[in-house]
């Protein structure tokens, strides 16, 4: 049960912190009302996962290996551009929040908030058709009664539970150290997407270099090892990284990261005030 | 904004060719048992017709497992992982005649046990 719950926990985490910055960033920008796109995203992709998981477990066509690699490595990817946006669309936002806190929000900004639902759609639908699959192998698996299915859910659970711890975290840090973090930690997540769309694509055969290995820790750190679980999920560390995916990793991230600091730091961030996070809505 | 359209009308473009071109009708294919625990590989039979080919992974072990097919110079036909324990998983290839290699990794770590497995002309 335990593996199985480490692969639910591992494939559901991701996509619970991506989705729980969104929301957080939501609540404490005033824009409660911007929520259901969200949520529209995200039961969407829910659907679309169980819906062509099912079709593929239980109808008479199914995705080669090849087809479903290709296709959750181009998520990947895409997935990976609009986090990026995302990040500095926030960074933005920020800014515009400089001394007259949400006093006279940028309303023009509101127009790309279908971006936001298109985001979280695409967090939870990267992994989400490899997830509805698993879940339905474990339905319908025999060897241990309901056990592999208990677990595989519990993990899924256990994810969503976390997601919203941080965002309960989140909701405690002062308004300019909860822009800088939640950047920089969706950057690092952002990052691990893409050393993974680039390992997909790899497998599928898309690109080169599988078996070019840049490192290889999986004798010191096991990859069903919780804590090698909680590090994929995260941070989309692996034990055994090809050299594209972490050259990929390391030059998203200096680039970014550098952007990042940039905008942050061009307009020195207002002092927070306790006034200023009451407003904000801190719970 | 502007590039969210062209992007998600890729989403959708990617996820129906690969549905509609790559997907395969496992009506007339070959199914290959393969059993995982942490020890062994039993995979039965070894050899199946050039096609449509599932094998149909069960893991006995306590460890997930994967299962991946090699072809002759090592190149990835196809994988399945996250077989949790006392899991049965599908996967499904289109695999030409030639030798290949069968090749399941419990704990999904180190060089895994292989099986050769030979496709034949159909």
């Amino acid at each position: 049960m335990i593996g199985n719950y480490l692969i639910g926990l591992r494939e559901g985490l991701e996509s619970a912190l991506i989705v729980s910055i969104l929301v957080a960033y939501l609540v404490r920008t005033q824009r409660r009302y911007l929520l259901n796109r969200v949520w529209i995203g995200v039961g969407l992709a829910v659907g679309l996962s169980i819906a062509v998981g099912t079709v593929l477990t239980f109808g008479t066509s199914t995705l080669t290996f090849q087809a479903q690699e290709t296709i959750g490595g181009t998520l990947s990817l895409v997935a990976v551009g609009l986090v990026t946006w995302m990040i500095f669309w926030m960074a933005n936002n920020a800014r515009h929040l400089k001394g007259e806190l949400h006093a006279k929000l940028d309303k023009a900004a509101d127009a790309d908030f279908w971006a936001v639902g298109l985001v979280a759609f695409l967090a939870v639908a990267r992994e989400g058709l490899e997830t509805a699959l698993f879940i339905w192998a474990a339905a319908r698996s025999t060897g241990q009664g309901s056990a592999p299915l208990f677990g595989a859910l519990l993990g899924i659970a256990t994810a969503v539970a976390l997601g919203w711890l941080v965002y309960k975290g989140a909701l405690r840090l002062n308004l300019a150290t909860f822009f800088k973090w939640t950047g920089a930690a969706l950057i690092i997540v952002a990052a691990g997407v893409l050393a993974y769309g680039i390992h997909d694509l790899q497998e599928a055969g898309v690109l080169p270099g599988l078996d070019v290995l840049a490192f290889d820790v999986s004798e010191t750190i096991p990859p069903s090892a919780w804590y090698a679980v909680l590090l994929k999920s995260t941070i989309n560390f692996t034990p055994a990284m090809t050299v594209l995916s972490a050259v990929g990793w390391l030059v998203y991230v200096s680039v970014v990261m550098t952007l990042f600091v940039r905008k942050v730091r061009t307009p020195s961030p207002p002092p927070v005030k306790a006034a200023d996070r009451e407003q904000a809505g801190v719970a | 904004m502007k590039i969210l359209l062209p992007a998600a009308a890729a989403v959708l473009a990617v996820g129906l060719a690969a549905c509609t071109s790559q997907s395969s009708d496992t009506a007339d294919a070959t199914t290959v048992a393969v059993t995982s625990s942490a020890s062994a590989c039993d995979v039965s039979p070894t050899q199946a017709p050039a096609g449509t080919i599932v094998f149909s992974v069960s893991n006995t072990g306590d460890e997930p497992t994967e299962l991946y097919l090699l072809a002759s110079d090592d190149s990835i036909v196809g994988e399945v992982e996250n077989v949790g324990p006392g899991v049965s998983r599908d996967l499904v290839v289109d695999a030409a005649a030639g030798d290949y290699t069968a090749l399941c990794k419990p704990g999904m770590v180190g060089d895994g046990i292989p099986t050769e497995f030979t496709v034949t002309d159909s």
